[in-house]
């Protein structure tokens, strides 16, 4: 008998601790995941802000003193060509330290090469201009080949065409140019022979050949550098007295000087568009680096605004690497100083000074993560470039920033765009804002209501009434929010513009109307009221709102031909320039309202129905009215609940997806009016995550906007359940 | 145990207040909370004005049933039914003309746990004064001392009138409850089982503060001590099953009952 107690108790002790064991590895599990999900959203935004890191991969020498004028790489990072003063070209495999190929581009007996350009991003199409007045464009090709062994990089070389300056005596120099092939195959050129500036257009539809010398729009000034736009559309002037000149050449039968003003005071000494032919990086003798580009103004003609001022060489800068990929670019001073800028961000992500030589000709890979440098003693550095995210840091995400083509800084958020030139513009603002508009609309119809019909249900309704109206608002918690914004988006919006009119009328009537039939019960004496069941005065006011319907009904069509022209949405846009979107805010707000209420509601009722009868019964012992009795000690009571279910409830509508998603346009916007959408975080990163490429800056700019959410919803419910508690030791200790 | 009451309220004993204001009176008040069930019978009875009266008898006879009566507190249970009279001051408390909040300032109420409101003891104090319509801090200032000192709290609170009422001791909170109740100025004070839930000591104090108020308010008091209704009470109600059995001044009720029932209880025969 003793032992088998003494068995039983140690049974007991045993499932008591397996019990415990298992209860806190539940607790422990989900406080674990938590934390895990927020380290795995961490883990993923917080390469967006790593800092650009450039890395030396191999140094190989090219065994020749000749002049290097021009240099590329392939896109694998393995092969680059040197192409020397002399016409020579040579390509390197990187990896093998090895010469694998060997030409030349036809030059006659001493003639030199002296200047030249690329022609496309991330291609090495080249012109080049001699000391002889001739102008050769020839390609540098390195394409990948597959077979068995792997991948093998085959280069060759091909000289494509030629031409002679007209008036060109055999010892013109050709001192600086700028050559571009655009996407219909169309060639440009514009150089500087004999202080005079030069422009030819080959228009491949056509077959044409337009030449021009743009030499009187200058004047005085001395050119110091040129270059064209990728699509050929601007050519930009630079002169040793700092001042630029833009001329147009969209019409090959009428090139114009558009515009001409001044950056510096220091000689233009290098020139450049990024990506997009809309940035223009300028380059100074006292190393400044800038970005302009055209905003329109306020007389409708594109002028070029100074962007930004990047960090300044010490010296001259002498080379400009636009990347083919974005808007990052690298500068090159004539002392070897590098530095790696982005030009949205205004951010140098990278100074370096690889070598004490100077630099003769650099390139940045096809994927702008290897730059590959050529020092003064014919050394080919290598580099790697790890740079994955340029266009994001804290400004570009949380701050103004001012995007190409864009007449001011501004908040903006386009994730993707037709063309590869497309920048990503990825501030969270509008998206945070999206979702504090959602949910401030939501709020502004759910509070009240929700609290009203708690307060209603717990203090004033018949238990009848209360039995009723309790389950059905927790069956519309239960109601998919699929549903809701399926309705709302699909069914209710379109509804809501055709009777924009009567909803209004409705929304000022039936308040009044109700005011009304309160005061006309009051009217009936108070001994008489008492005898009617309870819950007549809710049926007596029925009637009232009932004829707010009828009244909109009648007056509604009337009513908005005569004061509005038949529409009053369009009345709202011209004479308040405020825009009616289909899917907004008001119909938002509503649907998230209702997804919403039946949270508020329920916990608020709870909280109301918590307060102990002792303190109501308390309070009417004392002569207090039921309505004294509800302000005073009712609601201070259940204050701690009420607030608590408001801020579940919040927490739903910001982290609500579905409703935001399908009730709105999703446009993203930073406009508080009600008739127009937004775009809520939850809602962009459904939309945009299936469309992300992993580990891109979208991907993880999504997981930072998951990553704020559930911060966001993380703070609501703190803040909750630490107000709450605070107002429930104050209010609810009973 | 099966009880046979016969009779009920005994001509004598009327006569034997004869010579007493009657401020409360029932008229063969029957009062049910189901339709099937009366928890009052017929109860027939005169409360003297400014005296203290107990109401005693066991459990679930109708003590508290009746008491809440006076004050219309039954009304906030859904489907009661009141049958009779019920007279305060003369006036039938169910008339139409009378005003429920003007009634319960009239008719104040200490419940038998103590419920002060999660406010500070000054707050609590002034609440009853402050729904009724009084705005004048001076006077409410007042109203809330002259109440602490008459319900014998003011000298252990007067220091802390603005800490909050719940961190007073059991017996303080019921005690400044009945100031809660004394603010309004009421002519009739209802107790039920006010020191039930306390120590001696603090028992002590309530029986000492009701002794106060005897000769300024009319005290109705429910109670299960026997000693405690001999001690404070001057007239003695015994209930049982709904039905009033015996009303008497207490010495009388306690030395000599009329009736079989009340000696049988107040020996504790049973109950
Ligand atoms: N709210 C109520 N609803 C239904 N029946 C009730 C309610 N309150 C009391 N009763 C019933 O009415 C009868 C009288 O109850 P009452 O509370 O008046 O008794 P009491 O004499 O005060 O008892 P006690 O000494 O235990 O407090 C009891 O039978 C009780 O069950
Ligand atoms: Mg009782």
């Amino acid at each position: 008998m003793n032992t088998n107690n003494q068995k039983y108790k140690q049974k007991v002790t045993r499932a008591n601790t397996i019990a415990k064991m298992i209860i806190s590895f539940g607790g422990y599990g989900v406080i674990a995941s938590i934390i895990l999900i927020l380290l795995f959203l961490v883990y993923e935004s917080m390469p967006l802000i790593f800092p650009a890191d450039i890395t030396k991969d191999q140094e190989i020498s090219s065994n020749s003193n000749e002049k290097v004028l021009l240099t590329g790489i392939d896109r694998y990072q393995e092969v680059t060509y040197l192409l020397y003063e002399n016409g020579g070209i040579k390509f390197f495999n990187l990896n093998e330290n090895s010469l694998i190929y060997k030409d030349s581009l036809q030059l006659n007996d001493g003639e030199k090469i002296i200047s030249v350009d690329k022609g496309k991003l991330g291609d090495e199409l080249f012109s080049v201009g001699t000391n002889s007045g001739r102008i050769i464009t020839a390609g540098a090709i390195m394409k990948p080949q597959y077979n068995r062994g792997g991948r093998v990089i085959n280069a060759s070389f091909k000289q494509d065409d030629q031409f002679g300056i007209s008036d060109s005596s055999s010892n013109t120099i050709i001192k600086k140019i700028t050559f571009s092939e655009n996407e219909d195959g169309s060639r440009f050129w514009s150089w500087l022979a004999n202080a005079r500036l030069y422009i030819r257009i080959y228009d491949a539809d056509e077959g044409e050949t337009y030449n021009y010398d743009l030499t009187s729009f200058i004047g005085e000034e001395k050119v110091s550098n040129i270059t064209l736009s990728y699509q050929a559309e601007k050519l930009m002037v630079g002169t040793e007295d700092g001042e630029i000149f833009w001329f147009d050449i969209t019409d090959y039968e009428d090139v114009q000087l558009k515009d001409h003003w001044k950056v510096s005071a220091a000689s233009i000494t290098s020139l450049s568009f990024l990506i997009g032919d809309n940035s223009l990086i300028i380059g100074t003798e006292k190393g400044e680096v800038q970005n302009w580009f055209p905003v329109r103004s306020q007389e409708n003609v594109f002028k070029f605004n100074k962007i930004h001022e990047f960090k300044s060489h010490s010296s001259k800068v002498v080379s400009i690497l636009p990347s083919p990929r974005n808007r990052n670019f690298v500068t090159i001073d004539s002392k070897g100083g590098i530095k790696l800028n982005y030009s949205t961000t205004n951010a140098t992500g990278l100074e370096i000074e690889p070598t004490d030589k100077k630099i003769q000709a650099a390139s940045l890979s096809p994927k702008a993560n290897g730059l590959i440098l050529i020092d003064e003693d014919n050394n080919i550095g290598k580099y790697f470039v790890e740079n994955d995210h340029p266009e994001t840091n804290i400004q570009t995400l949380f701050g103004k920033v001012w995007y190409e083509g864009y007449e001011e800084p501004e908040f903006v958020w386009q994730s993707t765009g037709g063309s590869d030139e497309f920048e990503s513009k990825l501030s969270l603002i509008p998206m945070i804002f999206g979702t504090l508009k959602g949910t401030f609309y939501a709020m502004l119809f759910s509070i009240p209501l929700a609290v009203l019909a708690a307060i209603y249900v717990s203090q004033f309704s018949t238990k009848k009434f209360a039995q009723v109206i309790k389950p059905t608002i927790e069956i519309m918690a239960a109601l998919p929010s699929v549903v809701i914004g399926f309705l709302a988006g699909l069914y209710f919006s379109p509804l809501l513009e055709q009777h924009l009119m009567s909803v209004f009328l409705n929304m000022m009537l039936i308040p009044i109307l109700f005011v009304v039939a309160v005061f006309v019960w009051r009217q009936i004496p108070e001994t008489t009221r008492v005898r009617f069941p309870q819950g007549a005065d809710l049926i007596f006011t029925l009637p009232f709102v009932i004829m707010a319907f009828v009244i909109t009904a009648v007056i509604s069509t009337p009513l908005e031909l005569s004061m509005f022209d038949g529409s009053i949405s369009q009345w709202m846009y011209e004479e308040m320039g405020v825009l009616y979107d289909q899917r907004n805010s008001f119909v938002v707000g509503f649907a998230l309202g209702f997804a919403v209420i039946p949270i508020i509601f329920t916990i608020s009722e709870d909280a109301l129905s918590n307060v102990p009868k002792s303190l109501s019964s308390a309070s009417f012992a004392l002569g207090a009215s039921k309505w004294q009795t509800v302000i005073r000690i009712i609601l201070p009571a259940a204050a701690g609940g009420i607030f608590a279910a408001v801020m579940l409830g919040l927490g739903r509508a910001i982290g609500e997806t579905m409703i935001v998603l399908m009730a709105t346009g999703n446009t993203p916007i930073m406009d508080l009016s009600p008739f127009n959408g937004f775009r809520a975080m939850s809602a962009s990163i459904a939309v945009e995550i299936p469309e992300a490429p992993v580990d891109g800056t979208l991907y993880r700019v999504l997981f930072l906007t998951a990553l704020l959410l559930f911060v966001f919803t993380f703070a609501v419910n703190s803040i909750a359940a630490w107000i709450g508690d605070r107002l429930r030791k104050k209010y609810a200790r009973f | 145990m099966v009880i046979n009451i016969k009779g009920s309220v005994s001509s004598e004993t009327k006569n034997e207040m004869a010579n007493e204001n009657i401020i409360i009176e029932t008229k063969d008040l029957n009062f049910y909370y189901t339709p099937d069930k009366a928890a009052l019978i017929d109860v027939n009875i005169q409360i003297p004005e400014k005296k203290v009266t107990a109401f005693i008898g066991p459990s679930g006879c109708g003590k508290s049933t009746l008491l809440r009566n006076f004050n219309r507190m039954n009304d906030l249970i859904p489907d009661i039914k009141v049958e009779g009279e019920i007279l305060i001051e003369g006036q039938n408390i169910y008339d139409p003309s009378v005003r429920l909040e003007d009634l319960r300032k009239k008719v104040g109420m200490v419940f038998q746990k103590s419920n002060p409101f999660p406010m500070s003891i000054w707050e609590n104090v002034a609440f009853g004064p402050k729904v009724n319509g009084e705005s004048n801090i001076s006077n409410l200032e007042e109203i809330v001392e002259a109440s602490l000192v008459q319900a014998d709290l003011w000298r252990e609170v007067k220091d802390r009138l603005t800490d909050s009422a719940l961190d007073l001791s059991g017996g303080q909170q019921q005690r400044l409850c009945i100031a809660r109740a004394l603010a309004n100025k009421p002519d009739i004070i209802l107790m039920d089982e006010p020191a039930s839930a306390l120590d001696p000591i603090s028992t002590g104090k309530i029986e000492e503060t009701i002794d106060e108020l005897r000769g300024k308010y009319t005290v109705v008091i429910v109670t299960h001590n026997m000693q405690q209704a001999a001690r404070v009470s001057d007239y003695t109600a015994f209930m049982m099953v709904g039905e009033l059995v015996e009303f008497n001044d207490t010495n009388t009720l306690f030395t000599k009952p009329d009736k079989e029932l009340t000696e049988e209880y107040i020996t504790g025969r049973f109950g």
